[in-house]
């Protein structure tokens, strides 16, 4: 008996957290954006603030500049992250000295640094009146400040995307190194003998391996950068904001009047994020599935 | 099987000490509300209070942003309150007020009777909801010394809370008022009127931006413009279901801010998010001029050396936009007695006039000068108040009041519909 139910007990107090914190939570969103809150004495229920938001432009174009900035985001960290982990294992194949082993380091340092300090210091160097800025007109290169680029509060979200390719670019390669860990010296070796290139190398055994966990983990930025709030509080523009900013602004501008809408948006973000992760699931998993044979 | 067991133990020890903990937290919180009841707190002689709340600890939130006003409380106001009162206080910084009355609601909606909140500072909309949906405890302030012998309670700015009847439900802790900063070397003659602001601004493109509404400051400095351009404050002070035809009124105030946008920081395109980011650009010099809702603010920016020496503040020809804020407790708060206590110590004339002390904070009294002892008066005009703060009496002569909070949501909404959009 004992045996049999050990597993469930063991997984008890996670699940417990999870359905209390996480679920409950999610129901109570869902309870307050169709209009449930009895401290404010409001019990209507009713789908009109769904119907005003999804009717309104303000959302849509929220809806639209988030989907570009995580897609861009996520896809730039991705191909960085790639790149990253894979330069690394070259250098580890070149011996285990302290060369490889400090850019190992140096390529996990933006994991350090939380996020909202690094929005903060995307401001500090790259706005008008930021550190780079000044620093190249002093040496003279750009005539005045107001020359250089705007990286930082423009409405395409540069600053944003620039910040999170920066920042989660070390977490695919953490998520995506071990895999190249498992790759034998000899696999190299062999290749080479057989006459491949270093490229072939790399599209023909390292990409279909690492497949998988890259298109989970850069999913898994991808559904924060979706969803993120702080970054994109610093670096956006007034308007259009993204959805969390969106979400935020109604949350706590104004009345208790504007508190279901804001849930909705942060419903619509639940059910839009998970929809996206069962996609993306899929994708991994019949990436595995052809792969998995020589492991 | 060694491990199972010590997890078991560890598990076990961690269930005993938390429902431990648990139980001493109770009996804690059940010594302290023995003696008196709360609702009889309100009829107690003071010196009762004062006993009841001996011992006590009592949380403070406010918005803790600002050092100064973190300075002060920590490092004189806490310690003196132990030492008089045997009271000790516990500051919990917030970014925004609202979080307060969220915690708040949510407390309620739980039905938690002893809550966290002991003393809030609060004005304006926060107080607007924190009264209409009974987060507050009642009306508490009458009672206290320090209000009787010391604040002007028949003063329209202090009864009213943006429009609002504070109903002693709140107790006046500091007063402030909207200043605008400016380098003195960059601009001999900073535009003392909503016309010679926008004068300035086309002459000086992309030099001068306002926070983003809703940011406080910024909702403020829309508002000062409205007035200035619609032709006062007065007509706004009647409620807002019974005025008419506002949208017409408020045409050449959305026409003014739209007129200014392409001369703006970045053209308009976008606006600095908090009071805080357009300081940081008035800091590097980006921009030539900001603002602040605490008149002492630029004085204390140029001390800690982050605004340079040459700053100044003045404000509009016609007035600018001042409130009351205020020191309120919440329904659940389990330390009633020494949140009456904590109040009436910081409505002392002492601690009001270390208030005002630009060395330890700058914010105006809320107490009434007048009332003071010759010996108080004196030392609050010996104050030096640092030359980017404007006097005391400049700033009273030019001071108008807030208008009711809804007013305040509306163009707050209206301003990203009719100026931010397009």
């Amino acid at each position: 008996m004992w045996q049999k139910i050990k597993p469930y007990v063991y997984v008890l107090p996670t699940v417990g957290v999870l359905l209390l914190l996480f679920v409950g939570g999610l129901i109570e969103g869902l309870l307050q954006s169709i209009g449930f809150l009895p401290a404010a004495g409001q019990y209507n229920l009713s789908l009109n603030f769904y119907q005003e938001l999804l009717s309104s432009q303000d959302f849509w174009d929220s809806l639209v500049l988030t989907f570009r900035i995580a897609f861009l985001s996520s896809f730039s960290a991705g191909i960085l992250g790639m790149f990253v982990s894979v330069c690394l294992f070259m250098l580890a194949k070149m011996g285990r000295g302290r060369i490889p082993r400090f850019w190992q380091r140096f390529f996990q340092l933006p994991m350090l640094v939380p996020h909202l300090v690094g929005a903060y210091l995307m401001v500090l160097l790259w706005m008008q009146s930021g550190w780079v800025s000044r620093i190249l007109a002093s040496f003279g290169w750009i005539d005045h400040i107001s020359d250089f680029p705007v990286l930082v509060n423009e409405p395409f979200g540069w600053g944003i995307i620039l910040t999170y390719a920066w920042k989660e670019a070390p977490f695919i390669s953490l998520m995506i190194y071990p895999v190249l860990l498992r790759i034998h010296a000899s696999w190299f070796e062999t290749s080479r003998v057989f006459g491949a290139s270093q490229w072939a190398f790399f599209r023909e055994i390292l990409l279909p391996l690492l497949m998988p966990a890259w298109i989970s983990s850069t999913f898994i930025v991808f559904a924060f950068t979706f969803s993120a709030f702080e970054v994109p509080y610093l670096l956006g523009v007034t308007y259009p904001r993204m959805l969390p900013v969106l979400s935020y602004n109604l949350y706590t501008g104004g009345g208790l009047e504007a508190r279901p809408e804001a849930l909705a948006v942060n419903v619509i973000l639940a059910v839009m994020t998970s929809l996206l992760g069962v996609i993306a699931y899929r994708l991994s998993r019949r990436w595995h599935m052809s792969e998995e044979g020589g492991w | 099987m060694k491990r199972p067991k010590l997890s078991y133990t560890l598990a076990t020890f961690f269930i005993f000490a938390v429902v431990l903990a648990g139980c001493v937290g109770q009996k804690e919180n059940h010594k302290e509300t023995s003696s008196i009841t709360q609702e009889d707190l309100l009829q107690a002689k003071w010196q009762d209070v004062l006993s009841q709340a001996e011992g006590q600890t009592v949380n403070v939130y406010l918005y803790g942003g600002s050092e100064a006003t973190n300075r002060y409380i920590d490092d004189w106001v806490a310690p003196r309150l132990k030492k008089q009162t045997g009271i000790i206080l516990n500051r919990v910084p917030v970014n925004d007020t609202k979080e307060i009355i969220n915690k708040l609601l949510v407390e309620k909606q739980a039905g938690k009777r002893d809550g966290s909140v002991d003393v809030m500072w609060i004005n304006g909309e926060n107080f607007l909801t924190a009264k209409e949906k009974d987060l507050l405890w009642g009306s508490f302030v009458p009672e206290l010394p320090n209000v009787q012998k010391y604040v002007d309670q028949e003063s329209q700015v202090i009864k009213n809370d943006f429009g609002e009847p504070t109903e002693g439900m709140e107790a006046p802790w500091s007063q402030a008022q909207l200043v605008y900063t400016y380098n003195q070397n960059k601009m001999q003659q900073p535009p003392k009127s909503a016309e010679a602001l926008k004068q300035w601004v086309k002459k000086h493109p992309g030099k001068f931006t306002y926070p983003a509404p809703p940011d406080f400051t910024g909702s403020a400095f829309i508002r000062n413009i409205l007035y200035q351009t619609t032709g006062g404050y007065e007509q706004y002070l009647k409620s807002f279901d019974e005025q008419k035809g506002l949208d017409n009124k408020l045409e050449p105030f959305w026409d003014y801010l739209n007129a200014i946008e392409p001369y703006l920081w970045r053209k308009g395109q976008t606006y600095p998010e908090s009071a805080s980011k357009l300081d940081q650009l008035y800091a590097n010099g980006a921009v030539w001029m900001t603002m602040s809702y605490d008149p002492a603010h630029a004085a204390n920016e140029v001390k800690d050396g982050r605004f340079p020496e040459s700053t100044r503040t003045f404000v509009f020809k016609e007035g600018t936009p001042s409130n009351t804020s205020y020191l309120s407790i919440p329904f659940n708060s389990p330390h009633k007695a020494a949140a009456m206590a904590t109040i009436n110590f910081m409505l002392s004339p002492n601690a009001q006039i270390t208030k005002a002390n630009p060395k330890i904070w700058g914010a105006q009294m809320a107490i009434d000068p007048n009332k003071l002892s010759e010996k108080h008066q004196k030392r609050l005009s010996a104050l030096d108040l640092g030359k980017a703060t404007l006097p005391a009496e400049v700033l009273a002569e030019h001071r108008v009041p807030e208008i009711p909070s809804d007013y305040v949501e509306y163009l707050e909404k209206g301003w990203l519909e009719h100026v931010a959009k397009d």
